[in-house]
């Protein structure tokens, strides 16, 4: 047999896998280029005779593209920023310093990671309540974080673990103090981990739905992508939301996906090999 | 951690058992709210849906997901962005995704439907999330097509690890060689293949969004799985403390999954 014909079934089932992986994709585009009632009753729902463009030019002077676009980067740059500082001194500290009980900890916290959002949601509910924190982006800056940091501290922490330990030490020999260490030795040295964590926690911050939903229900202060959850129903709206998702969300998914490497390494750092 | 964690955890410990409403808080009556949901037939039904939709799913994002490793790790053109395209769904958001399943899986001008109904291989319009088996198949299809690139990634990561010779002999060759594959290779990617099936059993026995998105556990309850039903019960029904205790009956599960992990790193 030749090599091409030996890779043909292979790549006929890459075929198949991408037209089921980008047909919802595919599907999207073209709900966001045709006026809101036709996608979703008349002509062919998988192609636009005639593009509707203003789906997109209305975004322009929506306030609530604009508030729903300006959520989600103030959640998510704000978890991510929190969890990979808290997850770099908290894996490091595992990893390195004399902490009690470091390997029990390490333990809990792949534990806290598994807990189900449904389990902590509904007293996180009454907790932000009592705060006066639901309905406003800051409930789910203070509860994202959660989610991300367990997980992340395993990662680093496993990543660490990989690293000789002279690196450090020769360091602390030379009089570096533990923020110097962090920063100009071991900070670089983890940029892999680090952006495997950094991806991890935009899935997590995109993914959800459980948080977004139950502690945001006020429009203005929703992410997009709760937005879009809780508009699901509402189908006079489909062009607009669609292109929404094209512009505000399409391209960050699309730039992580590149990354796919990065995440698989960094996550299997401590169990493959 | 222990604001957002531990604190939550206990208080969700405490509301299980008592009978709390939404805005007020309840009197002690011990194990009350897990009697009640255990002779509850829809809480029986959700255990099942959530046993059946968790194993489904996660068996067939395995399965494709080993299938997707093999084939990249083939050398062709574009594959780097093949791989990326495949990986996409894995990190767009599922609550959209969902939303635009729900569009291609509905019976008034589906984009399913439409396609079947052009080539003229069905008679009428298939109610996909209407009826017997088809609303939990298109769960665990939707759940698939968000998850199986992840399977996809860890396994491609672990092939690496996979002497050369080994890969050689059993990928390029027919059928045979896939057995031997099986055999020799295989092993070598037990401990992705573990970390896949656990941060899937995790998130499909914990998923919240495909389920409440798509088929909000309909028709009658029949796709309900315990997170939505949790859910319902405290937020729409208001019974915190029913609600809560369904939640945390999931607890025993992720203890079994946490010592599967356990295990499994402790073997390497």
């Amino acid at each position: 047999m030749s090599r091409a014909l030996k890779q043909a079934p292979w790549l006929i089932f890459l075929a198949l896998l991408l037209i089921f992986a980008l047909a919802p994709f595919e599907w999207m585009l073209v709900a966001s280029l045709k006026p809101a009632d036709e996608q979703l009753i008349r002509g062919n729902p998988w192609w636009p005779d005639s593009p509707y463009w203003a789906n997109y030019t209305n975004l322009l002077g929506s306030h609530r593209f604009q508030h729903w676009l300006a959520n989600t980067t103030l959640v998510m740059t704000s978890t991510l920023a929190i969890s990979l500082v808290a997850s770099l001194l908290a894996g490091y500290a595992l990893a390195y310093l004399e902490v009690p009980f470091s390997r029990g900890i390490v333990v809990a916290l792949f534990a806290t990671y598994l807990l189900p959002q449904g389990v902590l949601f509904l007293p996180l509910v009454t907790m932000l309540s009592q705060l006066h924190l639901l309905n406003s982006p800051l409930a789910l800056i203070l509860t994202y974080p959660s989610l991300v940091i367990p997980f992340g501290t395993w990662v680093l922490w496993s990543f660490f673990r990989g690293l000789p330990r002279d690196l450090i030490d020769q360091a602390r020999v030379e009089g570096a103090r533990t923020g110097d260490i962090l920063l100009k030795v071991v900070g670089p040295v983890a940029a892999p981990a680090l952006a495997a964590v950094l991806l991890f926690g935009l899935a997590i911050v995109f993914n959800d739905y459980f948080y977004a939903f139950a502690f945001v229900s006020d429009e203005s202060a929703q992410t997009l992508v709760a937005a879009v959850g809780s508009t699901s129903v509402d189908i006079s709206d489909s062009g607009f939301i669609f292109a929404a998702v094209t512009i505000g969300v399409a391209p960050v998914a699309l730039l992580c996906a590149f990354f796919a490497d990065v995440y698989a390494r960094g996550l299997g750092a401590g169990v493959i090999d | 951690m222990i604001g957002v964690i531990a604190y939550p955890l206990g208080l969700a410990v405490w509301f299980s058992l008592t009978d709390a409403q939404v805005g007020e808080s309840g009197h002690f009556i011990g194990l009350g709210n897990y009697d009640y949901l255990v002779h509850q037939g829809t809480y029986v039904d959700a255990l099942r849906n959530t046993a059946v939709y968790t194993s489904l799913s996660t068996a067939i994002k395995a399965g494709l997901g080993l299938l997707m490793a093999l084939a990249l790790a083939r050398t062709f053109p574009g594959r780097r962005v093949v791989y990326a395209l495949l990986f996409l769904p894995f990190v767009f958001p599922v609550v959209i995704g969902t939303v635009a399943w729900y569009y291609l899986f509905s019976n008034v001008h589906g984009g399913i439907n439409y396609l079947l109904l052009q080539a003229h291989l069905v008679p009428e319009s298939i109610a996909w999330l209407g009826l017997g088996p088809l609303p939990m198949a298109s769960l665990i299809t939707v759940n698939v097509w968000h998850g199986t690139a992840l399977f996809g990634v860890l396994l491609l990561a672990a092939l690496r690890s996979v002497p050369a010779d080994v890969l050689d002999a059993a990928v390029i060759d027919g059928a045979r060689p896939v057995r031997r594959f099986m055999e020799v290779g295989l092993p070598y990617l037990s401990s992705a293949l573990a970390l896949g099936a656990v941060l899937s059993v995790v998130g499909t026995f914990g998923d919240f969004a495909i389920v409440h998105l798509l088929t909000g556990g309909g028709p009658a309850n029949e796709t309900t799985i315990v997170s939505t039903m949790a859910f319902q019960i405290a937020l729409r029904d208001g019974a915190l403390g029913v609600g809560t205790a369904a939640a945390l009956s999931m607890v025993p599960v992720y203890l079994v999954v946490l010592v599967f992990v356990v295990r499994v790193a402790a073997r390497q």
